[in-house]
């Protein structure tokens, strides 16, 4: 269950960022914001040696004491960040990755959308539904 | 301009989703020209029209049915062989008028608006798939059949199903009247 899921697009600005309610969500965002340096690294390393085989899950991208930030980026440089609160252990490498997957597929399913401008803030139900399915339930 | 007798029937497929995705994107170019629904809504009728009087011919030559013998054969006619040629899908029909002339169609499921989700808040009267009754109305015209076709329903609009509703105004021509 994430914390914080944030749609960056490719010129690193936000499409969609969404975080569970506490009374400090401006942390999420510069944390996003900050880990956004991470995956250019990330993908400016792996991006010289084998282009064709980069793969799209970026994985770990920086552990803090309270969060650990994952990454996943696409194809067309359209970049999907995940804050996981470091307490709960019990989510594994698969479940991040099925989750991302889960995310690209709605998002193509966005941009597929007639009246969505490419680069527009997102603001879908669908979308918002998925998000809210894989954030972590605050009573 | 007559095809060559010899060929057999080709049905040519493409991509279903680039079908949907052209056609969403000649809905959001009219969109961008013109600023009234209305407008956008005409547009797409006579474009749907010009589509139905060609559409017609070759319907006819494909399915090879015969002759309907009353409005409500016409309207079955359109929903189950010409939805499922063209769409792949099957629309139920059912008669509003104890005159037998208004009937509707409706469709459960509509490939057009397979991708879009709901309309956008400054087009809220757009008739998205208004095509569709420019090409009945077109194909219906072809036959000799005047026919008004509207959308009664539609569930991008927030309704629970997408409801054609055809109201044919004159009587069919009588072949045996001929003079």
């Amino acid at each position: 269950m994430a914390v914080c899921i944030a749609v960056i697009a490719k010129e690193n600005y936000p499409l969609y960022i969404r975080s569970i309610p506490t009374e400090n969500e401006l942390k999420f965002h510069y944390t996003v914001h900050t880990s956004l340096d991470v995956v250019d690294e990330k993908i400016s390393a792996m991006g010289k040696a084998l282009v064709d085989q980069r793969e799209l899950y970026l994985g770990l991208l920086y552990p803090t004491e309270d969060y650990k930030v994952y990454g996943y980026v696409t194809n067309s440089k359209v970049k999907f960040v995940m804050v996981v609160d470091s307490s709960n252990t019990a989510l594994r490498d698969n479940e991040i990755r099925s989750m991302f997957r889960k995310l690209h597929n709605s998002y193509t399913d966005i941009m597929c959308n007639p009246f969505y401008n490419p680069g527009d803030r997102i603001h879908s139900r669908a979308f918002d539904n998925m998000v809210n399915s894989m954030m972590m339930q605050v009573c | 301009m007559s095809r060559p007798p010899a060929r057999k029937q080709e049905n040519h497929k493409i991509s279903r989703e680039l079908f949907v995705l052209t056609y969403g994107a000649l809905v959001a170019q009219l969109c961008k020209d013109y600023e009234k629904d209305e407008d956008v809504n005409i547009c797409l009728d006579r474009m749907g029209y010009s589509i139905g009087i060609r559409l017609i011919d070759d319907f006819l030559a494909r399915s090879a049915v015969k002759k309907c013998r009353s409005y409500s054969e016409t309207t079955d006619m359109i929903a189950q062989v010409a939805f499922k040629m063209y769409l792949g899908v099957t629309a139920s029909v059912s008669c509003t008028s104890a005159a037998g002339n208004e009937f509707s169609l409706i469709l459960d499921k509509n490939p057009l608006v397979d991708f879009v989700e709901e309309l956008p808040a400054e087009r809220a009267s757009l008739c998205y798939c208004n095509l569709l009754c420019g090409v009945i109305r077109g194909a219906l015209e072809m036959v000799h059949l005047a026919a008004e076709v509207t959308f009664l329903q539609d569930r991008l609009k927030g309704d629970a199903v997408t409801e054609i509703g055809i109201t044919f105004l004159r009587k069919a021509e009588d072949r045996k009247h001929k003079r």
